[in-house]
């Protein structure tokens, strides 16, 4: 289940993880925020996204497991009451919108492929998930 | 029947071990500067050859939207984006919205695709001992190569970024044959316009293989010069002494335009690209046939392609590598396409001095035909001092001549029995 993380948390990796994703997008370290969308702000591209986390895992030397998100947003609802055929079920919406609190409600949108879960990721999306596998590896 | 769509050569991009532009190769080559000295890119001590020509003081910074392209570019893709981006300078015209899928993308490129750097990071994370060991794929402490090192040593990453930066949405294509690549390129490229399939072709080749794989290779093969103590003197096409060719790196880019709209526009053209000939010897993989068989076919077919006579031709290009074996057998295909008019056709290898650019020779080779109709002057072969009396050609030495030139041609012969020819005509000499 989802472990608590504070402001502070965030802003302690924060820049860290906003130099990782400047460098790996090539920007400028000032256009990145913590409300960033990867791909829809910053002009990601899928491989772009394997790139950041490779980076994340190695400058902050720990391990995120691909999927991760999904895996524990969904938590011990069923994966059948989670996703039906790739999209995601009313329940299944709900669980990811409290897991990802980062991402604006409004982002969320019913009959949502799973695939298209990462469109949803924000610079601070990236920082609970350093934070959280640090967590995990301590 | 409505005439053949013509197409003419308005733009010029070159990064050579001569210069990072066409106008700084052009003047090396007129003053006979010597790109090549010892190999200062990583250490060949321990290597039988310690020379090449690099690059020189290379840097490629693309406009800020299109930084993250550096990315996913290996040092020789940054050559093709820099010599492709002096072309499309040149010619003055970019591609719009309106017009983006009439432009092509062509380039020669690829004998060696993979980055040597990523090549020794695979090998030092996965297979330190010699075995491959799966479990530290995906293992971060193993210091895993970025996933995009999978995306930079494709062989098609130069096309697919050159076309990426330049709003390039036609017909795409990456050609590899060996030596003859970035000959093959421009022959493509010629073609699309005239089938109809584009209005205007960024052509061109590239690569570098000056890395401790592509010397070793060489080396082993025998090919290479050992004159690591007079470097400026290593490659000596047709002379009597040489003794190997010298590797190089660069590229060579041009944009190609349909004719009649070069001139509607009022371009300036440096020459029609007049034919394009191709052939495959089908002999051995990395000898020539004594004989000159199968560039014999590609110099005839080039010129049947661009209604021209053996006579017309001013100029040759050589493939001139340095070797014995080809300097002989071009030589003889030379005298077998000419007869008698090989006696006067004059002939050099700007090889002597840029060394072999490999994929990228033939495109490069392309610019400098393109260039000697233009500016009316030859570039001559260095080091041809005692012409091997098997080599018996009209070859230009010592120093640049100037002289009005109709027709040249450019020769390109790789490794497999790739062969291409490229003919070239004076823009004054076209008639409709």
């Amino acid at each position: 289940m989802p472990v608590a993380i504070s402001q502070e948390d965030i802003e302690s990796v924060f820049p860290q993880v906003a130099r990782i994703v400047a460098e790996a997008l090539a920007r400028d370290p000032s256009e990145i925020r913590p409300t960033s969308r990867l791909f829809a702000d910053l002009e990601a591209e899928s491989i772009d996204l394997l790139d950041i986390v490779f980076r994340l895992e190695r400058e902050f030397d720990i391990q995120i497991p691909r999927g991760r998100i999904i895996e524990d947003a969904r938590g011990d609802l069923p994966e059948a009451e989670f996703e039906h055929n790739g999209v995601l079920t009313a329940a299944g919406l709900e669980r990811l919108r409290q897991y990802m609190t980062e991402v604006p409600p409004e982002n969320f949108r019913p009959q949502m492929n799973l695939a298209d879960v990462p469109s949803l990721f924000t610079v601070e999306t990236m920082c609970k998930m350093v934070l959280r596998a640090k967590r995990a590896g301590a | 029947m409505p005439s053949r769509r013509r197409v003419a050569i308005t733009g010029l991009g070159l990064v050579t071990p001569l210069g990072n532009s066409v106008e700084e190769t052009w003047r090396a080559l007129l003053e006979g500067r010597s790109a090549i000295a010892p190999i200062s890119g990583f250490d060949p001590s321990g290597f039988p050859v310690r020379i090449a020509a690099e690059v020189k003081n290379f840097s490629y910074a693309p406009p800020p939207p299109y930084r993250k392209l550096l990315k996913y570019a290996a040092r020789h893709v940054r050559f093709a984006l820099a010599a492709a981006t002096q072309a499309i300078e040149d010619c003055g015209q970019s591609p719009r919205p309106d017009n983006a899928t009439r432009w092509g993308c062509v380039a020669g490129s690829g004998m060696m695709a993979n980055n040597f750097d990523d090549l020794v990071r695979f090998q030092r994370c996965f297979a330190a001992n010699g075995r491959l060991a799966t479990r530290l794929l995906f293992d971060p402490a193993a210091g895993m190569p970025d996933p995009i090192a999978y995306a930079r040593n494709q062989p098609n990453a130069g096309v697919a970024l050159m076309a990426q930066r330049f709003g390039i949405r036609g017909y795409t294509g990456a050609v590899h044959t060996a030596c003859a690549s970035g000959g093959q390129a421009i022959g493509r490229g010629l073609r699309l316009i005239r089938r109809g399939s584009a209005d205007m072709v960024l052509a061109g080749g590239f690569d570098s293989m000056v890395n401790p794989i592509g010397l070793a290779a060489f080396s082993l093969l025998g090919a290479l010069s050992d004159c690591n103590d007079t470097p400026s003197r290593a490659s000596r096409p047709f002379d009597r002494t040489r003794n190997g060719f010298v590797l190089g790196e660069g590229a060579g880019f041009m944009v190609l335009e349909e004719w009649e709209s070069a001139r509607q526009r009022g371009a300036r053209i440096y020459a029609e690209l007049a034919g394009d000939g191709n052939s495959l010897s089908s002999y051995r993989i990395t000898d020539s046939h004594p004989s000159g068989d199968g560039p014999i076919q590609a110099m005839r077919e080039a010129l049947r392609d661009a209604n021209a006579q053996p006579d017309e031709v001013g100029y040759i290009n050589a493939h001139g590598t340095s070797t014995i074996m080809n300097d002989r057998s071009e030589c003889a295909a030379v005298n077998a396409v000419f007869g008698l008019h090989a006696r006067r056709v004059q002939v050099s290898s700007t090889k002597s001095l840029m060394g072999h650019l490999i994929a990228g020779a033939g495109a490069v080779e392309a610019v400098i035909c393109a260039l000697a109709i233009h500016h009316s002057t030859l570039p001559f072969s260095a080091n041809l001092e005692h012409p091997d009396p098997q080599c018996d050609l009209n070859f230009v030495r010592d120093r640049p001549v100037q002289c009005r030139l109709g027709l040249a041609m450019s020769n390109s012969f790789g490794f497999g029995g790739s062969n291409n020819s490229l003919v070239f005509r004076n823009p004054e000499d076209v008639r409709q």
